[in-house]
């Protein structure tokens, strides 16, 4: 068999109100479950680099809350937080969210993650529920305005090198 | 043609249709007609968008297909990677680090669990890790 998986991750949005992100992952599903429900698993890979997590909560019940907070090296701070509705170990979770940003809060989602097993494998599915197209077209350009600074700063130093 | 690449990309990057323009076409390729929709917009001056947007070499219009659909071209936006489709890029670069720390936690659970309790035997479980 080979060994390798495409991990390419895949974005569609099948309908108006949804957008649907496929990715395969080299480990068992209760291994990718946990990683992505155990604050003290979840702090070492969610966001970027450049964007550290300054708080991981989360209560894993139904019911249940938890809060992330990136922050930007300018100090900006992102915050997705929401509340699980189904907890069920280790094939599905589903939550709703909404990200907190220093100018506004976005209006709530909800978001399904299923783990398939695949041959001790696992592929996650992740559906996200908008209740209109703008909330849903808002949320896949989310980012880009408050990208656009640190880009900008970048492409600065760049030219400034070139001269 | 007197400006330098670099600021072609940067007038073509100045206008926020054309920014939503690429992060739609981050999700994959699409007609202009399919584009133009979300906004209160002709299609002529969606085409001109588009046009800039070409010539910053930060799209490509295949010249086959009657439609001509856009795509990103992703070799120029390597150096502007910081703003475009932070949607896809937060959730691929979180799913890489993860990809990393499950690699991580599978070596652990071998050290840990020597003999695996309540498990069938399999042979996979005899496989060492591979190489990444």
């Amino acid at each position: 068999m080979d060994a390798r998986i495409d991990k390419t991750l895949k974005i569609t949005t099948p309908s108006d109100l949804e957008i649907v992100m496929t990715r395969m992952f080299d480990a068992p599903r209760h291994l990718v479950f946990d990683a992505m429900t155990q604050p003290e698993h979840v702090r070492h890979w969610l966001g970027c680099a450049e964007m550290p997590m300054t708080v991981c909560e989360i209560d894993l019940r139904v019911g249940g809350a938890y809060r992330f907070t990136l922050r930007s090296p300018e100090g900006r701070e992102t915050t997705l937080q929401g509340t699980y509705r189904e907890v069920v170990r280790p094939e599905r979770v589903v939550f709703v969210e909404r990200i907190l940003l220093p100018e506004f809060t976005t209006p709530e989602y909800q978001v399904t993650s299923a783990f398939a097993d695949i041959g001790g494998r696992t592929r996650l599915t992740t559906t996200i529920l908008h209740s209109s197209k703008e909330n849903r077209d808002g949320h896949l350009n989310s980012g880009i305005e408050r990208g656009v600074t640190p880009a900008y700063d970048r492409l600065a130093e760049i030219v400034a090198a070139m001269a | 043609m007197t400006s330098d690449p670099l600021s072609t990309t940067f007038a073509a990057l100045a206008d926020p249709t054309r920014r939503a323009i690429l992060a739609r076409l981050a999700l994959g390729e699409t007609s202009v007609m399919e584009l133009a929709h979300p906004f209160d917009m002709s299609l002529p001056a969606i085409s001109k968008h588009l046009k800039v947007l070409e010539h910053a070499g930060l799209i490509s219009r295949s010249r086959e297909a009657q439609w001509r659909p856009c795509r990103i071209a992703p070799v120029s936006l390597k150096e502007v990677d910081g703003w475009l489709g932070n949607f896809r890029r937060f959730w691929d670069e979180s799913f890489n680090r993860l990809d990393d720390y499950l690699a991580d936690l599978k070596a652990n659970q071998r050290v840990k669990t020597k003999p695996r309790p309540r498990q069938k035997p399999n042979k996979e479980k005899q496989r060492g890790r591979k190489n990444r």
